[in-house]
């Protein structure tokens, strides 16, 4: 463990990670998507001559400029903030390994930002032709942005050949690139017409105005829908093993992942008894309707990419809990508390006696009184575990899960975590500090609920169940 | 406990550009995000003040100020993102740890900014639409004012605390839970934070002043002819203001707080060049201000983007000072940070070539779309 833990309590600091990147990807897609909308549309008003239409795009694009430049690109930052303070060895190794990539995407920003303003408030005062090439300028470098980090994110779920060849190309274009590019750019069409209604729908009084912009982003949306379905199918194919693996086993995604399709499928069906067939239904309910199940959808896809990626942050580069595959043999020679650089710091502040030759002597951490054997096991716990689980209550709470087990049985876990549950990342300490983290979880697991029927071990002893030994007892 | 014991020398991967490429980019986008940065940090809370106790032309640039403040902060936002790109790449082993100790004040950065930039918008928006505003958009733009201020405050205490290695172990004691960072430590008890913060807010009425000028002369000539007269004096008194501020916290800065490395550093041997050049900086626009203002006229195009070059060349050689003695304060806590980077490089050729063609392209397109818009129908066409 390279760098200080951040405790969250309750939530854990993944998931403000989380909260963050869905509440952006909502806004950055229709950033994206609402490129291509104006420049298609505005070229359709200025070719029909519809000076109607040319006014509600213009006040389409101020609402769209203070939604996507101003709350998109600081939750963006945002991202960047939450990343480097959950994640900061999975960052340090990102932006190592793709800071050309992000360099890039931060110049088609500066285009972006340039062109939206300009599109804007330069609207009117252009000749038609420049207006619209500055409109398809930001569209391209809105598209070309959603592109590099596409890369960058595919990349943390399928590193393909870069395992081996460490190439930022081979890294960028790997086996996810493609099925996401095609999701996303799908999801930016469809999440853009969504956002479309609801404006059009609240802004426009003149009925025959609200019905043209109902059936002409009908079109892009139902492609949008049809690319999401073709990207997720090759999303899937793409998988590594175990993220398929982990869809199939785990009831809260089996859930999660009929509710994506459910909510797909619903949006699908409205938007084409609606605005495409029937473009005089855009109330604002219905709208409102419509925006609020694509949300939905989206903020359940972007919950299962992340989840499916455990134990890993990037896939086979950096585990959950902020250390290297690489790293774990050494850690159990040496002990988790002893490789931490801080994990480190705070044993020889806090128990001096531990530290022999300028290191932490593992032999003598069973020696401890019970006490502090459980505070140092909660060290443990704070740096092993807390990404992914809180302790007592909370994100997957540790101590409810483990609730009813007896101490031995928590130590097999313990010690064969990713055995046991293919998903965990392995224990990266020595036995002694397994019995550490054995003692803390027990302090915080609440017994087995009384009452359940049959009670079989009733009169059994929880050491019976598993024998119990360190290293220094086998030795 | 040793401050090296909280910092970890192994790296899991080298660095992907030769140090000084990282370097040259970090200050570079730090210099083009200050410009922008300073306009709304220390020209936001003006406008205000100038909306209240400004006079006719005073208020008058206030609102054009705040009505080019949308733009101005989605560019210093923006150009913000190059310089934190490049110190994660090149001091994530001082970033991350000093970030993390302070993780909830860092984040309220985020959660200021929000309020900070639609209360900005609110207030322009109040602008435009003419007559007396009403206290809703005065009220949001004093609060974005004030929230602009504590961010900067905020930063101040992250960038601090990344080379005060030795605090953090206090920080961190005084913050656990279970060797856990609550993430709710400061870097209040350093001395050198509270000169710092101060001293960019010098730079930023510096920056505003030369702003009064180049906005002026560049975008304000239909302006009437009393208020281009004014500007140039309005500007040469607000940069004298901002002058002496810089001089004050600077000073308290170098001479009060600087550890003894860093003075030997910066006051012997060559780099005193640096720092004289730091020091004297501000006195070329503020010449340069105070002769447009002595001809008691409207100020040329020229005059005016001398001035806002020299400005930009003192936010230029003051990030490059910042740089010189971030690199002694890291080295004074690790003498072989710097070589062992440079030695572990893994140097990415192509996507950087790349970077640097789609940089030039880009910028290119933006200069193209600029001069279309320069070139604009001063009317509505429809």
């Amino acid at each position: 463990m390279h760098y200080p833990w951040w405790y969250v309590p309750h939530a854990t600091a993944p998931m403000l990670i989380a909260a963050i990147s869905v509440v952006h990807v909502l806004v950055s897609h229709y950033a994206v998507g609402g490129g291509f909308f104006l420049a298609v549309e505005t070229g359709h008003a200025y070719r029909t001559g519809n000076r109607d239409y040319l006014g509600y795009l213009r006040r389409h694009a101020r609402f769209f400029i203070l939604l996507t430049v101003a709350f998109g690109a600081i939750t963006g930052v945002g991202i960047w903030w939450t990343i480097g303070l959950a994640s900061p060895l999975a960052t340090e190794v990102l932006i190592r390994t793709f800071v050309f990539g992000w360099a890039m995407e931060w110049v088609f920003f500066v285009v972006e930002i340039a062109a939206a303003f300009i599109f804007y408030y330069y609207w009117g005062r252009l000749a038609q032709k420049t207006h619209l090439t500055i409109g398809w300028i930001y569209a391209l470098a809105a598209w070309i942005s959603l592109v590099l980090i596409t890369g960058i994110t595919a990349f943390m779920l399928n590193p393909g050949g870069w395992i081996e060849s460490r190439s930022f190309w081979v890294g960028f274009l790997n086996p996810q690139f493609v099925p996401q590019v095609i999701a996303r750019t799908g999801g930016a069409l469809l999440l853009t017409s969504l956002y479309v209604y609801l404006h059009a729908s609240l802004s426009i009084k003149d009925a025959s105005l609200r019905n043209l912009v109902a059936s002409r982003s009908a079109r892009p949306a139902l492609l949008g829908a049809v690319m999401i379905t073709m990207g997720g199918a090759l999303w899937h194919y793409f998988l590594p093993a175990s993220a398929k693996a982990i869809l199939a086993l785990a009831a809260p995604l089996n859930i999660l992942m009929a509710l994506i399709f459910a909510l797909t499928a619903v949006v699908f069906v409205l938007l084409y008894l609606g605005p495409y067939r029937n473009p005089g239904w855009l109330s604002p309910g219905f709208a409102a309707a419509l925006l609020l199940f694509g949300l939905a959808a989206f903020s359940t896809g972007e919950f299962i990419r992340e989840a499916v990626r455990k134990p890993y942050i990037v896939y086979n580069v950096v585990l959950g809990n902020q250390i290297l595959p690489d790293e774990v043999r050494a850690m159990r020679a040496s002990g988790y508390l002893e490789s931490g650089t801080w994990t480190r710091a705070y044993v020889a502040e806090r128990d001096p006696q531990l530290v022999v030759g300028g290191k932490i002597d593992e032999k003598r951490l069973l020696a401890l009184p019970k006490e502090d054997q459980i505070e140092l096991g909660h060290v443990l716990f704070q740096y092993h575990c807390n990404d992914c689980h809180a302790a007592r209550g909370g994100y997957s709470a540790a101590g409810r899960l483990l609730q009813g087990r007896p101490p031995a049985m928590i130590r097999s876990l313990v010690e064969h975590l990713e055995l046991s549950h293919f998903f965990m990342p392995p224990w990266a300490g020595t036995p002694e500090e397994a019995e550490l983290i054995t003692e803390y979880l027990a302090s915080i697991a609440p017994p087995r609920p009384e009452g359940m029927a049959p009670d079989l071990n009733a009169n059994v002893e929880a050491s019976d169940l598993t024998p119990v030994t360190t290293a220094a007892e086998a030795k | 406990m040793d401050a090296h014991m909280l910092v970890e020398t192994t790296v899991p991967s080298g660095l992907p550009a030769p140090l000084w490429f990282v370097e040259f980019f970090k200050v570079l986008g730090f210099a083009l995000h200050a410009a922008p940065m300073n306009l709304w940090y220390a020209g936001l809370v003006l406008a205000m003040l100038l909306q209240v106790r400004g006079g006719e032309h005073g208020r008058r640039f206030g609102s054009r100020l705040m009505t080019q403040m949308p733009v101005i902060v989605a560019f210093g936002i923006n150009l913000g993102v190059v310089p934190l790109l490049f110190v994660q790449v090149a001091y994530p082993k001082l970033f991350y740890p000093a970030t993390i100790l302070m993780a909830w004040p860092w984040m309220a950065v985020i959660a200021l900014l929000i309020p900070a930039y639609y209360g900005m918008y609110l207030y322009s928006f109040g602008l435009r639409e003419g007559g007396t505003m009403s206290p809703l958009p005065r009220g949001a733009g004093w609060c974005a004012a004030v929230l602009f201020i504590v961010i900067g405050f905020l930063f101040a205490n992250g960038f601090s605390l990344m080379v005060n290695v030795a605090d953090w172990k206090g920080i961190w004691q005084g913050s656990n839970m279970a060797g856990a960072a609550l993430g709710t430590g400061l870097n209040t008890a350093d001395p050198t934070l509270w000169p710092r913060w101060l001293l960019m807010f010098g730079l930023a009425l510096m920056t505003t002043a030369a702003w009064v000028v180049v906005d002026t002369a560049w975008f304000g000539r239909r302006e009437s002819d009393s208020y281009q007269r004014w500007a140039p004096g309005f500007a040469w008194k607000l940069f004298s203001v901002g002058l002496a501020w810089f001089a004050v916290a600077g000073s308290w800065y170098a001479f009060a707080t600087w550890p003894e490395g860093v003075s030997d550093a910066m006051f012997r041997g060559p780099l005193v060049v640096l720092t004289a050049a730091t020091a004297l900086a501000p006195g070329l626009p503020w010449l340069l201000l105070l002769l447009a203002w002595r001809r008691d006229a409207p100020i040329s195009r020229p005059a005016a983007a001398l001035v806002g070059v020299a400005q930009f060349a003192v936010l230029g050689i003051n990030a490059v000072s910042r740089q010189i003695v971030q690199n002694i304060e890291i080295t004074g806590y690790f003498p072989d940070y710097f070589r062992l980077a440079d030695k572990l490089k893994a140097v990415q050729w192509s996507p950087l070539v790349v970077f640097l063609l789609v940089f030039v392209g880009g910028m290119a397109v933006v200069v193209w779309m600029i001069a279309q818009a320069m070139k604009a129908s001063p009317e509505l066409s429809e």
